[in-house]
């Protein structure tokens, strides 16, 4: 065992060097891997996203800083970890509807989000959802956005991480910050689906 | 039409319930006990898993090399320059352990391969922030 304190960043790397040592060797395929990873891909972080965005939600102050800055405003829940990547909240709102996707690769604001899905990495999701975005909302996700709200697909990169504010849905008055907060749930965030309404 | 997507929930939830028995028996592996905070961790956890579901070594193995790593950590503990409790890092080492046991992997391959990914830049064609929308679908009425 190396006795060496390592960082995030060289572990990250080691990790990944095995994998693709392994792949190579034919131990296992990526597919296996991320069929695994698929599991657990809800346990990192969604919810400190959740968190957030029921704070919008409730304090008008807190989401115009959102809005403005969404990095720094996370730093209020104690949310940081990109490395000097910025974060960019957009909101839905009666007449825009916003969808995240990363073009190029698998870009996500892990920090908030946890880790992408797979169907997010798929070259399916990426190149259709930019092509007809409304048409994949609908098919893939069952996800039917009104023909009189405009759709707009936000491309994450390395630099700048995209994702969405959803509109509170109908009944939640009264409802504490913790239970909007469950309302919110992953795919709303990534704009392929509307947050949960309450149970009555 | 879908193009089939999204997984199917209730094979994710079987899925789940084998790999659950298989941890249960690990240190620190009561289902929730080690939640994951960085995305290599997640990675770590499941290549440990795929590796063992393709036969490469008994789980048993994978086990003891767990519990040696976290040992020979707790022993170094007080010394304030060791490294910092990490039980992913240990699951690491424990599959780094096992796959050299079953010579498919060296430490100067995995050090090497690390290296070259360090080198590499991340995302080299898209470093650049896209400040509009990439696509807009207008309304349809």
């Amino acid at each position: 065992m190396s006795e060496q304190v390592r960082s995030q960043e060289e572990i990250a790397a080691r990790v990944k060097a095995l994998e693709s040592i392994l792949i190579e060797k034919g131990v296992m395929t990526t597919a296996a891997v991320d069929r695994l990873v698929e599991i657990y891909e809800n346990e990192v972080g969604p919810q400190l996203g959740a968190k957030v965005v029921a704070r919008a939600w409730t304090d008008p102050a807190f989401k115009q800083r959102l809005l403005a800055d969404a990095t720094e405003a996370c730093k209020e829940f104690g949310i940081s970890g990109l490395q000097g990547e910025d974060m960019v909240v957009v909101e839905n709102t009666a007449d825009v509807h916003n969808v995240i996707v990363c073009t190029l690769c698998s870009c996500y604001p892990w920090p908030v989000l946890g880790l992408p899905p797979n169907w997010y990495k798929e070259p399916a999701y990426r190149a259709q959802i930019v092509k007809a975005p409304r048409k994949v909302l609908r098919e893939d996700f069952g996800y039917d956005v009104p023909d009189s709200v405009e759709v707009r697909v936000w491309d994450s990169s390395s630099e700048m991480r995209y994702w969405v504010l959803p509109t509170p849905p109908e009944g939640t008055e009264g409802l504490s910050e913790d239970e909007l907060a469950h309302l919110v749930t992953r795919d709303s965030m990534i704009g392929v689906g509307p947050a949960a309404s309450p149970v009555s | 039409m879908s193009t089939g997507l999204r997984p199917d929930a209730t094979e994710l939830g079987d899925a789940r319930r084998r790999v659950e028995a298989l941890v249960a028996g690990l240190p620190g592996g009561r289902p929730g006990e080690q939640a994951f905070n960085e995305p290599w961790e997640i990675r770590a956890f499941a290549m440990a898993v795929a590796a063992y579901s393709n036969g490469q070594y008994e789980w048993s193995e994978f086990q003891l090399s767990l519990i040696e790593s976290i040992r020979q950590w707790e022993q170094g503990g007080r010394d304030p320059d060791a490294a910092p409790w990490s039980y992913y890092e240990h699951w690491l080492t424990a599959l780094e352990t096992v796959l050299a046991g079953s010579g498919l992997l060296s430490e100067s391959m995995l050090d090497e391969r690390t290296k070259q990914v360090l080198a590499t830049p991340r995302d080299a064609s898209h470093q650049h922030a896209h400040r509009e929308p990439v696509a807009v679908d207008l309304p349809l009425r």
